[in-house]
């Protein structure tokens, strides 16, 4: 998408649904995929020697990403939803169980508790899991989470804490030692990796009451005939053959990110969030849905207009996309309670930035949404 | 862009000839969970002519302006006839090229028109 000779034609701001994939992050998939394209953990030739160590060799780099404690409570899934999917199913949840999830939540949050327990949208002391999310992917805003972990373990100390960390990896720093979480889940292509790869971190202790929810190879110690053991650590949650360009990829978005700089990607994403914020909010038609600018977001905003002449979501994004090379996102992010409690049935249309963007991007799609009113209203 | 927001189906938008409620009519309804459309229709059928129908709802320019212009075409004609209508009719009865994404919001009325059921 960088390298994309339109570049100037085209105006990604939907970096909240994936983002750009850096040359650094394409060219080392490549290398494994040309150089060394073996399995892991099986032969005991160079290249499969390499390729078992350059994988794991990204667990360690993603602990440290995150403030893990041990590399091997960083388990490769597919992404977010499959690291929630994965949390879900290997507790051993009953019906009555109660869960308590936020009206908030992105669909992968919530429809896997839904599915299985019995939820809630408070804490009390028979809470037996919290699932939260960190960074909303409709507002933008960061959760003060490690409060809530907090509080919630003052409620029931055995509370399970489960976070949705999909927006907040690439735009904020994260710190699961210092948040007190038990899950983190997150999924590499929205921090300028590949698709296909995502992670779980689980809290050794709990790591150690997870069963397996998927049988194979590489997920084993031993096989007989009548019963099979489990290998120690992720790797039992791991089986069959993982996707290991990818998650060599999402070693080197990584790399991408702490090159980059943390802090230098917040102030970036502070000043490009806070000129769109500020843009929008002279448009009259058009309304922010959640908070304005501020320091406890990140620039995924959210619009929406009250006026029925004006097409909906959808018709302006198809505008923007047509018309200007904007790309923006319409409906409702698969975060329909929340829209649906805003009264917002049609869904919003969501700009999100990334390090890629600049103010022109911002620019264009500024006038793209004084297009929309003129396409509706002054024709 | 081949303008889709023609003033026609604008109009047809804004100021829709076939929106409210039909008592005593058959209902269908269908939604389109990519964009939150919802749609409801009412028929009154008679000897398999569409005498009079009528729809709720709410959702995007292209798939309201559909809708109302689908209604102005089939009252009065068999509802048999209607269902074997295809997407490219509405397509050419909007005057409009629709991208893919886009098919799925002009098509939803005739998809809830074929499911009205007469027992």
């Amino acid at each position: 998408m960088i390298n994309n000779k339109n570049k100037s034609n085209l105006h990604y701001l939907d970096n909240a649904a994936t983002t750009p994939k850096p040359k650094a992050v394409l060219d080392k998939m490549m290398e494994y995929y040309e150089q060394y394209p073996a399995n892991i953990h099986r032969g005991l030739y160079p290249m499969s020697e390499r390729a078992t160590e350059e994988y794991e060799k990204v667990r360690g780099k993603v602990s440290k990403f995150i403030g893990a404690k041990s590399l091997s409570e960083i388990i490769f899934t597919s992404g977010t939803t499959d690291s929630i999917n994965l949390v879900a199913r290997s507790l051993n949840i009953k019906k009555d169980d109660e869960i308590a999830v936020e009206i908030e939540a992105h669909h992968s949050n919530f429809v896997p508790w839904q599915q299985l327990g019995n939820i809630k949208f408070e804490v009390n002391k028979n809470t037996r899991i919290l699932a939260i999310t960190h960074v909303s992917n409709v507002f933008g805003q960061i959760y003060d989470i490690k409060s809530s972990i907090k509080k919630a373990r003052e409620i029931n100390p055995e509370i399970i804490v489960v976070v949705d960390g999909a927006q907040a990896v690439a735009h904020v720093k994260v710190d699961v030692t210092d948040l007190d979480c038990d899950f983190y889940a997150f999924s590499g292509h929205k921090m300028y990796g590949p698709t296909g790869v995502g992670v779980l971190y689980a809290k050794a202790e709990r790591q150690k009451v997870m069963q397996p929810v998927k049988f194979g190879g590489g997920m084993i110690k031993t096989v007989s005939t009548t019963e099979s053991t489990w290998a120690d650590g992720p790797e039992k949650f791991e089986a069959g053959t993982p996707p290991i360009g990818e998650v060599i990829g999402l070693g080197a978005a990584v790399d991408f990110i702490n090159d980059f700089g943390m802090e230098n990607i917040v102030r970036h994403e502070k000043e490009l969030t806070d000129y769109l914020i500020d843009e929008i909010e002279k448009i009259e038609w058009l309304k922010i849905l959640g908070q304005g600018k501020g320091e406890n977001r990140i620039g995924v905003v959210s619009m929406y207009s009250d006026n029925k002449m004006i097409g909906t979501s959808h018709d302006m994004a198809d505008i923007l996309g047509q018309e200007f090379g904007v790309c923006v996102r319409a409906g409702h992010h698969c975060a329909m309670p929340l829209h649906t409690k805003y009264g917002i049935e049609t869904g919003t249309v969501r700009a999100s930035v990334g390090v890629f963007n600049t103010k022109e991007d911002i620019g264009e799609l500024i006038k793209g949404l004084k297009t929309v009113w003129t396409t509706f209203i002054k024709k | 862009m081949d303008d889709i927001y023609k003033e026609i189906i604008l109009d047809h938008y804004q100021n829709p000839n076939h929106r409210g409620k039909l008592e005593g009519g058959i209902e269908a309804g269908e939604v389109n969970m990519t964009c939150g459309d919802s749609l409801k229709i009412f028929a009154k059928i008679e000897k398999d002519k569409i005498i009079d129908a009528k729809f709720e709802g709410g959702g995007c320019a292209i798939s309201m302006a559909a809708v109302d212009m689908l209604l102005d075409v089939v009252i009065g004609k068999k509802l048999s006839e209607v269902k074997k209508m295809s997407g490219e009719e509405i397509e050419k009865m909007m005057g409009i090229e629709l991208t893919s994404s886009r098919k799925k919001c002009a098509y939803l009325g005739l998809e809830v028109l074929k499911k009205i059921d007469v027992k």
